[in-house]
């Protein structure tokens, strides 16, 4: 990696000579801007809680396939014999016991725990891929257009702005039949769920990079007038040189905020698209599609209606927490 | 060819429903509230219905609860169904514009009716023979008057062109219109219809549909017509009805009860309301609550699963009632072998299907296409009890096919509500274990036109159907005869593009039949070959659940398909 000059100022070993004074100054002096801020994020107690439900949330959901595919998630299965004469569960707070503890669904008798756990699994995935396509896309968007200007520039601008003025949900909601027939017809994505999910993951990202695109901008317009840019034009660096090893390397605080804000932003995103019937489609379940069915029941069955909803609203609070906590780690001047 | 008629929409609970005649009365747990016929005049009665009529033209309704609310309002007919709940008489047509109920000569072929005296239209003028014959004539205009039933194009005795179709165009062209005055005619107050075959029961058919109307020629405006009103009956439309706000019927001044058969116009209301555009849940919820807007209110709209618990706990504020429909899947005939058909139907879980549905207030298991309503019904050997499915027996027939397992399987159903996802995911449970490997494909928008393509790569489609008219003839034949049905761009109402010569043939001798009785017999055949073949699996017959406000003496009749019965019912003060 370049030099950079921040990373130079860290590189200043202290000088072993042993005297406790050099050490301690030597202490103080060797704490990177990294360190820095990862002291201050650990000082902050509800981002380090976020943090936590988020690592749980991850492995929870890297888990979940493995957990169905050994048995011990039964998100499919049917078990009507748990459901009364009105197909509602059976028993108290949604037919909750130890072998389905969120209850089962209402018509089915599908245990509840799985189909959310798992669905939380996909809609992640959804959100995860998607928001770091939208992240690739507009980055390198983003670098060109600051660093080359001009010209270019103002083509990247313009097509920022068109892709902004477009009703993006309405697109994929009016364009999901089309589309679905495209991909799996013409470029042989696998019908049912993956085609379905790829396509939402393409449309969230088509529409999901300008802002990124224009964040990016900003910050190469002032990094390419620091000296180490400079300096790498003089040695005669390429293009392609000065994008990805010169300026990107500058760009991580940036883009490890706006990822940490945009991924909440796209599970909910994904879970109101499977709520409108575009996403994956039952009965594989993903949290959006989970909400779907529970809310009909939100009066009958209030814990069959509770689960998805607040796996939903706790993942989205905590992603956005832990994002808004990165930003004040970061950035401590730009305060709250 | 395309219209969506007689269809029942989506597997669920959803609000369109559509033609025919014969629901049942005698619901599984009612408490038969439909022989009060001794309501109060008076009163003002709320119609909810959460989405548009299609049409208010009599010639171009054909979805049972609006030709039922129509013929109890403001559209008489030469004959009409009665109030009775009893299914004998209910099924028995009675005089209402005509003096009886008709007298057939030549074998069937050719019906003559007379005008009663003394009935009028909302303007006072009377209803005359040339209005029958000109309400006659509107049918052929299917460009102008679409969406309503077309069993006259095809047995009126007039030329056919090289296509096939009628050389008479309607009355909005000159085409043909000396054939047409040849198949129709007028003599005093007499009309005369006359037929190229047999139709025996041609009163049930002009009872149970509004396709013979009269229709008054100085009004029609054509496709302009589709939203107006002018009535013969006890009620007239106040102002214009509004597509997608409904309207308000009124009493009818020149409307004579005594030319009318006693109790099947009772008229108690004075003023009915139809309102447009609440959801089903909040209407739902709103009448279970006896909101006080609604306690004079009734709804096209039925219980949702979901708020079933509640609802049947109403005490007689609910009614539960057996509907003419039958919901049935379509094995694509040109795709799955008879080996894999039989397979399929041994392996179909109708009870988790219908529990999923919402449970045994939604739905009965069904052992026939044929709703056992209509005259002639018998079980099919083969469906009697599907019960849970067998796999194990599917599979074993599935082996001794010897075809490739898993089967791959795509199973296409109208996916508009999560209990359709619910319910057809419950069916691939059993399948998947039988040996096939299914695939749901739920079409959410146009989905009629999708399953009538007939290259669709679905193995298996969902449908629902009600007779038009009580006769195993509007059921088993339009659906199955591939001769009326098949052609390279739409397989019409055939999904499973179904062939049988044998089946065809019994269908030919069932027309030609000049008595009901060898129609049945003929039918029932046919019918028996239709579960040989395999060529559907019939799942269940909807029950309808409605809740209704308190201040509504609530009534429902077979003649009423099923929805509340706008001729007794009556709301008190």
């Amino acid at each position: 990696m370049t030099a950079t000059a921040s990373n130079l100022e860290s590189e200043s070993l202290p000088d072993p000579t042993g005297h406790p004074d050099e050490l301690d100054r030597a202490k103080i002096a060797g704490k990177s801007p990294t360190k820095l801020a990862m002291e201050r994020f650990r000082k902050d107690k509800l981002s380090m809680v976020s943090f936590i439900i988020v690592v749980l949330y991850l492995v929870g959901g890297i888990l979940a396939p493995f957990l169905v595919s050994f048995g011990f998630l039964d998100p499919r299965g049917y078990n009507q014999d748990l459901l009364n004469k009105f197909t509602l569960p059976e028993g108290s707070f949604g037919g909750m016991s130890w072998s389905h503890p969120l209850g089962v669904e209402p018509g089915t008798g599908r245990d509840v725990m799985s189909r959310v756990w798992l669905g939380t699994t996909l809609s992640l995935t959804i959100a995860l891929i998607a928001s770091l396509l939208a992240m690739a896309i507009g980055t390198v968007l983003g670098i060109i257009a600051g660093f080359t200007g001009g010209m270019t520039d103002s083509v990247i601008g313009r097509l920022i702005d068109l892709t902004l003025s477009f009703p993006s949900t309405l697109m994929l909601l009016a364009l999901s039949a089309p589309m679905y027939e495209v991909l799996t017809k013409n470029v042989h994505v696998p019908e049912g769920d993956v085609a379905w999910a790829t396509y939402v993951v393409v449309f969230l990202a088509i529409f999901g990079w300008p802002p990124i695109a224009r964040l990016i901008r900003g910050q190469v317009l002032s990094i390419r007038e620091r000296e180490f840019v400079h300096a790498a034009t003089l040695f005669g660096a390429s293009r392609r040189r000065m994008y990805f090893k010169e300026i990107l390397p500058n760009l991580w605080a940036p883009l490890l905020v706006s990822f940490t804000l945009l991924l909440p932003a796209y599970i909910s995103a994904e879970a109101a698209l499977s709520y409108l019937g575009v996403s994956i489609k039952p009965p594989t379940p993903t949290l959006g599609n989970v909400l779907r069915d529970s809310l009909n029941y939100a009066e009958f069955d209030f814990v069959y209606f509770f689960s998805p909803a607040f796996v939903i609203a706790l993942i989205v609070v905590c992603f956005n927490l832990l994002g808004d906590g990165l930003r004040d780690a970061l950035d401590p001047k730009s305060g709250r | 060819m395309a219209n969506t008629r007689k269809r029942l929409l989506a597997a669920s609970a959803a609000t369109a429903l559509v033609v025919s005649l014969a629901a049942c009365g005698n619901g599984s747990n009612d408490d038969d509230s439909s022989s009060n016929a001794d309501g109060e005049k008076g009163g003002t009665l709320t119609y909810l219905l959460a989405s548009p009529v299609g049409h208010t033209d009599p010639h171009r309704v054909y979805v049972g609860r609006d030709i039922s609310n129509f013929s109890r309002t403001v559209y008489r007919q030469l004959v009409t169904f009665p109030t009775a709940t009893d299914l004998e008489t209910a099924n028995t047509p009675v005089p209402d514009l005509a003096t009886d109920t008709g007298t057939s000569s030549d074998g069937g072929k050719v019906w003559q009716f007379t005008v009663k005296d003394g009935v009028k239209w909302q303007d006072g003028k009377e209803i005359t023979c040339e209005d029958f014959k000109y309400g006659a004539s509107r049918a052929f205009a299917n460009d102008v008057i679409t969406g309503g039933p077309n069993y006259l194009l095809s047995y009126l005795d007039i030329p056919t062109d090289a296509d096939g179709a009628p050389v008479y165009k309607g009355p909005y062209t000159d085409k043909g219109q000396a054939d047409f005055d040849k198949a129709v005619t007028c003599e005093d107050k007499t009309i005369t219809y006359n037929f190229k075959k047999a139709w025996p029961d041609f009163p049930l058919a002009i009872a149970a549909l509004h396709m013979l109307d009269p229709y008054r020629a100085d009004l029609d405006k054509g496709e302009g017509s589709n939203f107006e009103i002018f009535s013969n009956g006890p009620y007239m439309l106040e102002g214009k009805w509004e597509e997608n706000k409904g309207g308000t019927l009124i009493r009818n001044p020149e409307y004579d009860p005594d030319t009318d058969t006693t109790d099947n116009r009772n008229a108690f209301p004075d003023k009915i309301v139809f309102e447009i555009g609440k959801t089903p849940e909040t209407i739902n919820q709103l009448l279970i609550e006896d909101n006080a807007e609604v306690q004079a209110a009734v709804t096209g709209t039925r219980v949702l699963p979901q708020f079933i618990a509640k609802a049947s706990g109403l005490g007689d504020r609910y009614l539960n009632v057996e509907s003419p429909y039958v919901d049935y899947l379509v094995p694509n005939t040109k795709r799955l072998s008879l080996e894999v058909r039989e397979a399929l139907a041994v392996s179909t879980n109708v009870k988790a299907w219908i529990t999923a549905g919402g449970g045994e207030l939604f739905y009965k298991p069904a052992d026939s296409i044929v709703n056992p309503v209509v005259p002639g019904y018998q079980p099919v050997e083969q469906f009697k009890d599907l019960g849970e499915g067998d796999p194990e027996a599917a599979k074993a027939i599935l082996e001794e096919a010897g075809v490739k397992m898993p089967y791959k399987l795509k199973f296409t159903y109208d996916g508009a509500s999560e209990t359709a996802d619910k319910q057809s995911a419950a069916l691939k449970e059993t399948w998947d274990k039988a040996g096939f490997d299914v695939t749901l494909n739920p079409l959410t928008d146009a989905y009629y036109p999708t399953i009538q393509d007939p290259n669709a790569d679905s193995d298996v489609t969902w449908a629902g159907w009600g007779a038009d008219w009580p006769s195993a003839l509007t059921v088993t034949a339009p659906l199955f005869d591939s001769r009326i049905n098949l052609t390279p761009s739409s397989n019409n109402q055939d999904y499973g593009n179904y062939k049988s010569d044998e089946f065809n043939s019994l269908v030919d001798e069932a027309q030609a039949a000049g008595t009901l009785e060898e129609q049945t017999a003929a039918l029932q055949k046919a019918d028996a070959v239709l579960g040989k073949d395999y060529a559907y699996v019939p799942l269940e017959i909807s029950l309808f659940n409605w809740v209704h406000g308190s201040k509504v003496n609530f009534a429902t009749t077979p003649a009423s398909n099923g929805f509340p019965d706008l001729g007794l019912i009556s709301v008190t003060k």
